[in-house]
């Protein structure tokens, strides 16, 4: 095994961890440095380095455009509304799953993982199918519909861990002093299970504001989401409009889930294994 | 944990069938509560909403899928009836799939919907592996920044993932500005191309990944590595004789959904990927769309279905070998 003499040595070995490393960063973040670039570029012509001109001028030609402005006003229509129909659906759900002992409790859990089986764009397509039928297509129903496919199942199974997080004697102890059942839930409760749910309602938001594949396949011509004219922004306009864009799309996800991080990595993974 | 120390006696029982042993001995506290079976039916009507409209998104449009690709054509869809090469029978007919499989562009498009998915399969569950046990094993600054660094794409929208990638790969690019700058010529851009769609996939998958991975790595104990070192075990040994073992299914479990993410995919492969051949997930929302051709778009839906059972089943097969072995 002589080949294996250059990994013996510590400082050999380390300088090639800070090589590998360094292409891993490069991979995952110079393509994104490159559209922040683009977004400040007035004007970026080959073979420069750099722009030769930085300045705001896309940005200011962005928020004019009638079609964008229309893009960013209907993604944050979409995005409360989806929330909170997920969040109807789905909680007493959750509080279901987490409280009460009935037949067929854990099937009805673990098929909701069944929107994963399934590739997406061939379900969007079957679905656009049925919405013909069921004249949904092209519907702010139709799409609020198909953006909450993928929030179903962390709009059910993180507050179902949340709900299980809160301690029984709490409960117990309310109940002692004479609260009735509703005054528990609302007092003790849901107050404690909050923070579940708030990680929750933050994917879903997020999921419907990112949702691009669905939407496109049954919202359009006119349900065109911020997601959904990236299409066209990508191929039939100069560089720096979509990467302003892009900017403008990705600053919900990163503040909301930057705020949200500590909950997230501990939730969404745990929250499949607890209910037994 | 989470569940012990809740005083209910009756939520305290855990199987469903166990309900039905009766109380146990202990005196529960004196409470007003609804019988037993009460208590199940409200349950189940409380779950009930999210499993019925996953009935109605999920598997109402893909059984009626399946059905309109074999000839089955509702009387009451005017857009499925409007389909210019029609195939109505009533009885179930295979013809839709038959011309499919014909086209030599439709086969162009299968066996490139092949390639890519199950490269890009391989090389997420490479890199990922990869970057799980130095994360889990290594020590110091630079895998604690690795730790960060892999979550990146999962706070990019996939939409505008592709877009950076397009414009750091595309020729004339950025990378391509920098390889000049340092005297490397003859770039050739992966973008347009099978390689751009694999690139984007790895890029966006990573996150999960990891995660996923890393979470199984999580119950390897470190003293066993150590152990099997001090025996001399080479890299490769450990790696395929001790870690993998114990991490098969967190494995399968990335590969599965890698494979049936990519297979369902149309974002990167409409940006990244070539005009033609197309991957499936973009040919069938042409023919859904563009082309008004619902009858084989939908076929070409369930032919995806049926590739991602094929995955699951796989799956299946793996854990169960798995769960056998380790009693």
């Amino acid at each position: 095994m002589s080949y294996t003499w250059f990994l013996r040595v510590g400082a050999m070995r380390q300088a090639l961890a800070l090589v590998l490393v360094g292409a891993l960063s490069c991979f995952l973040l110079l393509p994104l440095f490159t559209l922040l670039l683009w977004a400040f570029a007035n004007q970026w012509q080959y073979p420069a380095v750099l722009p030769q001109q930085f300045g705001f001028h896309w940005w200011q030609w962005v928020f004019q455009n009638n079609d964008l402005g229309n893009a960013i006003k209907l993604s944050f229509e979409f995005a409360p509304v989806v929330t909170l129909a997920s969040a109807v659906v789905c909680l007493p759900a959750a509080y279901a799953f987490s409280r009460f002992r009935f037949p067929l409790r854990r099937p009805l859990f673990v098929s909701m993982l069944a929107v994963n089986a399934f590739p997406k764009i061939g379900l969007y397509i079957s679905i656009a199918a049925l919405y013909y039928r069921l004249n949904l297509i092209d519907t702010f129903l139709g799409v609020v519909l198909i953006q909450m496919i993928n929030t179903l199942v962390f709009m059910t199974w993180i507050p179902t861990a949340a709900f299980n997080a809160v301690p029984g004697e709490l409960e117990e102890a309310a109940r002692d002093v004479g609260a009735r059942s509703l005054m528990v839930f609302w007092k003790v409760t849901l107050p404690l299970a909050m923070p579940g749910i708030v990680v929750a309602a933050i994917l879903a938001f997020l999921a419907s504001l990112d949702e691009a594949q669905g939407t496109l396949v049954v919202g359009t011509p006119t349900h065109i989401t911020m997601p959904v004219i990236m299409y066209v922004l990508v191929a039939n306009y100069p560089q720096p409009v979509g990467a302003v864009f892009s900017i403008l799309l990705s600053l919900p996800s990163l503040i909301l889930l930057l705020a949200a991080r500590r909950y997230l990595m501990a939730g969404y993974l745990a929250a499949g294994f607890r209910v037994r | 944990m989470v569940r012990e120390g809740r005083g209910n006696t009756a939520t305290e029982v855990v199987a469903p069938g166990a309900a039905l042993a009766g109380p146990p001995g202990r005196l529960a506290p004196v409470r007003r509560r609804p019988p037993r079976w009460r208590h199940g039916l409200i349950g189940l009507l409380l779950a009930s909403p999210p499993f019925l409209l996953m009935l109605l998104l999920i598997v109402v449009p893909t059984v009626q899928a399946a059905l309109y690709s074999v000839g089955q054509v509702p009387a009451d869809n005017v857009v499925f009836k409007a389909d210019v090469d029609l195939v109505s029978s009533a009885s179930p007919t295979f013809i839709v799939y038959e011309r499919l499989l014909a086209s030599t562009f439709i086969q162009a498009d299968l066996l490139l919907t092949l390639l890519v998915t199950v490269a890009s399969v391989a090389l997420v569950l490479i890199v990922s592996y990869l970057l799980a046990l130095y994360v889990r094993f290594g020590q110091g600054r630079l895998p604690a920044i690795v730790r960060m660094l892999y979550l990146v794409p999962m706070f990019i929208p996939v939409v505008i993932a592709s877009y950076a990638l397009i414009e750091f790969y595309v020729t004339n690019g950025f990378l391509q500005i920098i390889l000049e700058r340092l005297g490397i010529h003859g770039y050739q851009s992966p973008i347009y191309s099978p390689t751009g769609i694999v690139l984007g996939q790895l890029w966006v998958n990573i996150p999960f990944a990891v995660l996923l991975i890393g979470s199984g790595l999580d119950g390897v104990a470190p003293e066993l590595i150590e152990a099997a070192q001090d025996v001399g075990a080479s890299f490769v040994s450990l790696l395929w004789r001790i870690v993998t073992p114990l991490v098969t299914v967190p494995l399968l479990i990335v590969g599965t959904f890698t494979f049936i993410g990519v297979l369902g995919s149309y974002t990167i492969p409409y940006l990244l990927g070539p005009n033609a051949p197309q991957m499936l997930g973009v040919a069938m929302t042409a023919y859904n769309g563009a082309y008004q051709r619902p009858q084989p778009a939908v076929a070409m839906a369930v032919m995806t279905f049926i590739l991602a059972a094929f995955a699951g089943a796989v799956y299946v097969w793996g854990t169960s070998r798995t769960e056998r072995s380790a009693v």
